[in-house]
């Protein structure tokens, strides 16, 4: 192991211009957001359209099932549109997570791993408790609306309550907070309006989040 | 005026430099690939900035690999946050009594 000092590299540089002290407290105010921007794994604008984006997905869900009586659940172009929007939300997620931890190493890029892999594995309950509710006989109201609709709200969103609750970040706490009580609501508001309530609490929890981490931004 | 800042911070090439490495988690690092490529600095420029850093303690940084392979990771010390810090205060108090 070596250092900076072994880079064989010809190097020139002088201390600058003089710098004013007003001008120092700007720059180091501009460059110290810079770099919380960049390192920033959820920055507000891409949350805010993978809010939009969720949303969509979750009306989409909610207007196919509106009015069916007896309920039968989504349909089939209904669920290729929400994953459709789950695809867009994961690409661009990875996309983020990519961009924003290059070139960085240490015990924070291992630790946001083990939380991402409990984040996704949480998304595994839902279907699983959906699949052991069919194999026992339960009606397209259970499976195919309560159980979808709330299931990953409260699953996943309380692994994230946990998750933040563990970095003290409360921005984050309160977003997922929203989501596990959104999907609570959603339990019992009927299998179609479930959609819609979920819908609105993930849209209000990832939008929250995203206006949180605005004043990060310049 | 300028005498209670740090001149080894006080300068806008590594003054950009520790911010930037001051943005990341205490434990961390950052390649220098990728510094260089946030501050738009030549090479050059960055390791002469960078060694001034070292030798003052403010940053500490090891290369791991061979030839093309080789990554080069550069965080800030404990010093060089307490540095920031200091800096910052000293600006603060400097710009207030203007």
């Amino acid at each position: 192991m070596h250092g900076i000092g072994d880079i064989d590299q010809t190097a020139s540089a002088d201390d600058g211009d003089e710098l004013d002290p007003r001008e120092a407290a700007r720059l180091l105010a501009r460059t110290g957001g810079d770099a919380r921007r960049q390192f920033s794994l959820s920055p507000p604008r891409v949350s805010a359209f993978m809010a939009a984006v969720i949303l969509a997905g979750y009306v989409v869900l909610w207007l196919s099932t509106r009015g069916q009586h007896p309920y039968q659940g989504p349909s089939g172009a209904a669920v290729a549109a929400i994953y459709s929007a789950v695809a867009v939300a994961v690409a661009v997620s990875v996309m983020v997570y990519r961009r924003a931890t290059a070139g960085i190493s240490g015990p924070s890029v291992r630790q946001q791993r083990v939380e991402g892999t409990a984040i996704l594995l949480s998304y595994l309950g839902s279907p699983l408790i959906q699949g052991a509710m069919h194999h026992y006989g339960a009606g397209p109201t259970i499976v195919y609306g309560v159980i979808p609709a709330a299931g990953p709200l409260i699953i996943v969103g309380t692994t994230v309550l946990g998750v933040a609750a563990s970095k003290a970040d409360w921005p984050q706490f309160a977003a997922a907070l929203a989501v596990v009580v959104a999907g609570i609501v959603a339990l019992f508001v009927g299998p179609s309006a479930a959609w819609l309530a979920a819908g609105i609490g993930v849209f209000v929890g990832v939008a929250g989040y995203a206006a949180a981490n605005g004043p990060y931004r310049r | 005026m300028t005498d209670p800042l740090d001149p080894v911070i006080h300068a806008p090439a590594r003054l950009r430099i520790v911010a930037t490495l001051a943005a990341l988690p205490e434990t961390d690092s950052l390649s220098f690939t990728r510094l260089q490529r946030m501050l738009e600095l030549t090479p050059g420029n960055l390791i002469t900035h960078l060694r001034k850093l070292e030798d003052a303690g403010y940053l500490t940084s090891e290369t791991s690999g061979n030839g093309r392979a080789s990554r080069t990771s550069i965080a800030l010390t404990r010093e060089g946050r307490a540095a920031l810090e200091t800096y910052t205060g000293a600006l603060r108090d400097l710009i207030g009594g203007l």
